[in-house]
């Protein structure tokens, strides 16, 4: 029995899994049950589930975390997680690296998971991933903000300056944010540009390494119009970039947050964002202006002191909902059905085929930390 | 299943330097899977693995005669077979090898006209068109670790007096590119960049551009001006022409060092004419892929019309994953083991574009899909 839940976050969070995908979940031998309304922010009325899935069950939101499996993109909150049934299994973006606490509760509730995050072949290459999406999507809103931001001659004048791109992190999201940020984020803006013969973009990456150096670093800021981070800390409690660096950023220059660490404080340690002082936007808000409110909201031990305009979404994909479904859906097809196929968690295989082992990478239970 | 499957194991007959074999282990999963596994008399002397070192008292691996190695009905096979090799092939016999369809025509002709059964590894692709079979990422890193090898001969752990950041500039934010940004910034090798990192150095600054840079002359020469290494890792729209004329060449400090990742070859006959995305810098292989100013062999593989006045130490290699060869064919083995479990049960016949993830990813490597394709 597997469930799904809505994911009631903020509004702008529309996602929710088509109904062939629920399909695919029934032909591998599932019994369904999903949260009445789900699907409705994306349009989808629940007779659409039942003529694809005429055994399809809609059920409370509580009744939903009951079953052997739940299987949810963005993890719940605290409460929806307290009714996931021990012993049974989670299926979502848990993050166990950067969420410890969250660690903790699923362990002390009893309950298994596997971490889509953590889903890896054996070349360690992640199998459920968009950071396509999320680099595309945070740049187009991050060049939609520079082209108020930019100083005379303007954004779109041909006699400016190439725009300079500093990116911290060179990982996975880092290259496809090269990628994406030469090309302004958007094709048609990329290709129009090219035609006026307006300078392009160049991309400065630097291993979060690097940013120890303060003199190089503040060359280099200085001269920035956008500054991304993608950077994957292992030491989450040090800030890449320390507020007082965002002095030397030019006053247009926009900071893009791709990675959205969170501010947390656990058993006396202080954990950051890769920049400090940043606010943490999500799919209702992720623009915000240097005086924006929500600054007063950010942790107290966090300096906020410099600003510059931020783009900052803690789901970048969601902002096309349906695009983004469609990539999930293809790349847990296999996974999904390997899962189902075996009768749950307690027959798979860690050192089995290809998605068992990929599983088996992913579960809390193997997680050491 | 009662009939046995087999699958053979050529040697490939490239440059002396060309020493990649499939590794013992890749050959034993396979036996596990249920092949009989022929390998041919000397495989893997290159790497000192001699067939005993395969064997391993194991009765599904047997040496085998080079012409019968390729009459099995798997032949695998990293790079092609030469034009001349086809003919040896099977009726039934289904090839595997890094064919590269779009680029070889000729080759495609070859393999058609002897009706031959033909999977090309690099055409091996999930729902999203990213490649099982590839090894981008030794790309990268192999050539970058050469790279920043040269320097650190004379520069210990490459911190120089000055203390200043190596700078690397790469064209191209294709797969390769994006590869090579990740391994420029760590010096091309992890353990050398933490040695770096505890001794204090200061590291890389990695600058990367697409085209609408690439084509103003003022902003790519005041970054050639300010490069220690260059990484042409382009996909040109338009081969015939060059990203960097020699003349530009000119501008780089005299101790930067150029790294060839797209290794186009010259071929100005050609339609359209090819020439190198750098222009006047060799093409090398396995067998010599560092080139000073003044190497004898700088002109061997370039046409008289290039200019090559200008010049500064080029790595350029047509096989870069093939400077670790265990290393790669490891890499290769893993993952071309889910899709082997898939070819024992099925054939290049009855492979199924509605089958399940690797058989949907075969099927769009065979020689007939990317026909239809082609066509349709």
């Amino acid at each position: 029995m597997i469930g799904l839940p809505t994911m009631h976050l903020e509004q702008g969070e529309k996602r929710s899994f088509f109904p062939n995908f629920i399909r695919i979940l029934e032909q591998s031998g599932a019994d369904v049950y999903l949260e009445h309304g789900y699907g409705n922010r994306m349009g989808l009325e629940e007779t659409a589930y039942s003529r694809a899935v005429p055994s399809v069950t809609f059920v409370s939101n509580h009744e939903v975390y009951q079953q052997d499996i739940v299987l949810v993109l963005r993890c719940p909150g605290d409460d929806d997680l307290r009714n996931l049934r021990s012993e049974s299994c989670l299926i979502s973006m848990l993050h166990y690296s950067t969420q410890p606490k969250r660690v903790r509760l699923l362990r002390s509730l009893s309950v298994n998971s596997i971490s889509l995050d953590l889903l890896k072949d054996d070349s360690g290459r992640r199998l459920i991933e968009n950071f396509h999406t999320v680099a595309w999507n945070g740049l187009e809103a991050a060049f939609q903000v520079l082209q108020d931001t930019y100083p005379k001659p303007g954004f779109f004048s041909p006699d400016r300056q190439a725009i300079q791109v500093t990116l911290l992190g060179a990982g996975a999201l880092g290259a496809h944010t090269a990628k994406a940020a030469v090309r302004y984020g958007s094709i048609p803006l990329h290709e129009r540009l090219a035609r006026e013969n307006v300078p392009g973009v160049i991309v400065t990456a630097v291993d979060y390494d690097i940013t120890n150096h303060a003199d190089i670093m503040q060359g280099l800021l200085s001269r920035t119009d956008i500054l991304i981070d993608t950077s994957a800390r292992v030491d989450t409690t040090r800030a890449i970039i320390p507020n007082k660096w965002l002095a030397y950023l030019p006053g247009h220059a926009v900071i893009l947050d791709l990675c959205v660490d969170p501010y947390q404080q656990d058993k006396g340690n202080i954990y950051t964002k890769g920049i400090e002082g940043i606010p943490q936007g999500n799919l209702d808000q992720y623009t915000f202006t240097p005086d924006d409110p929500i600054y007063a909201n950010i942790p107290d031990f966090v300096n906020i002191e410099h600003r510059r305009n931020v783009v900052s979404c803690y789901s970048w994909p969601g902002i096309h909902p349906g695009e983004c479904m469609q990539v999930y859906e293809r790349q847990l097809h296999p996974i999904m059905r390997t899962l189902l196929s075996r009768g749950g968690l307690k027959n798979i295989n860690p050192n089995g085929r290809f998605f068992e082992r990929a599983i088996g990478r992913a579960l809390l239970s193997n997680w050491v930390g | 299943m009662s009939e046995k499957i087999s699958i053979g194991f050529p040697i490939m007959r490239e440059e002396p330097g060309e020493k990649r074999v499939f590794l013992p282990d890749f050959l034993h999963k396979l036996t596990g899977i249920g092949f009989e596994v022929f390998i041919e008399e000397g495989y893997g002397n290159s790497l000192d693995f001699y067939f005993d070192d395969f064997k391993i008292e194991n009765p599904r691996i047997h040496p085998l005669e080079r012409e019968e190695i390729f009459k099995q009905n798997y032949v695998l096979i990293l790079r092609s077979p030469h034009d001349d090799e086809f003919a040896l092939l099977g009726k039934n016999s289904c090839l595997i090898s890094m064919l590269h369809y779009p680029t070889h025509p000729l080759r495609r002709k070859i393999i058609e006209e002897n009706n031959i059964q033909a999977i090309s590894l690099d055409s091996i692709v999930d729902d999203f068109n990213l490649r099982l079979v590839e090894n981008m990422k030794s790309v990268a890193w192999n050539s970058l670790e050469v790279a920043y090898a040269q320097f650190e001969k004379y520069i210990p752990n490459l911190i120089r007096e000055d203390r200043t950041a190596w700078k690397v500039f790469i064209i191209g934010t294709g797969m390769v590119g994006k590869q090579a940004v990740n391994a420029a910034s760590k010096l091309g090798k992890k353990e050398r960049n933490l040695e770096h990192i505890r001794l204090g150095g200061p590291g890389a600054i990695v600058t990367t551009i697409g085209r609408n840079i690439a084509y103003h002359a003022d902003q790519m020469i005041e970054l050639l001006a300010q490069s220690d290494i260059i990484v042409d890792a382009t996909q040109r729209y338009d081969p015939s022409k060059p990203i960097i004329p020699n003349g530009w060449i000119a501008h780089l400090p005299e101790h930067a060092i150029i790294v060839d990742l797209s290794v186009d070859p010259y071929t100005p006959d050609s339609i359209p004419p090819v020439v190198k995305g750098i222009e006047g810098i060799p093409h090398g292989n396995l067998d010599q892929f560092i080139f000073e100013k003044d190497d004898p062999n700088w002109e061997k593989t370039i046409p008289k019309i290039i200019p090559t006045t200008n010049r500064r130490k080029v790595l350029s290699c047509y096989s870069w994953p093939g400077i670790h060869p265990e290393s790669c064919m490891r890499h290769y083995g893993q993952q071309l083991l889910p899709l082997m479990r898939v070819l024992y049960k099925k054939n290049y016949h009855t492979l199924s574009p509605d089958g399940l993830h690797f058989e949907r990813a075969l099927f769009r490597a065979r020689l007939d899909s990317f026909l239809k394709r082609k066509t349709d």
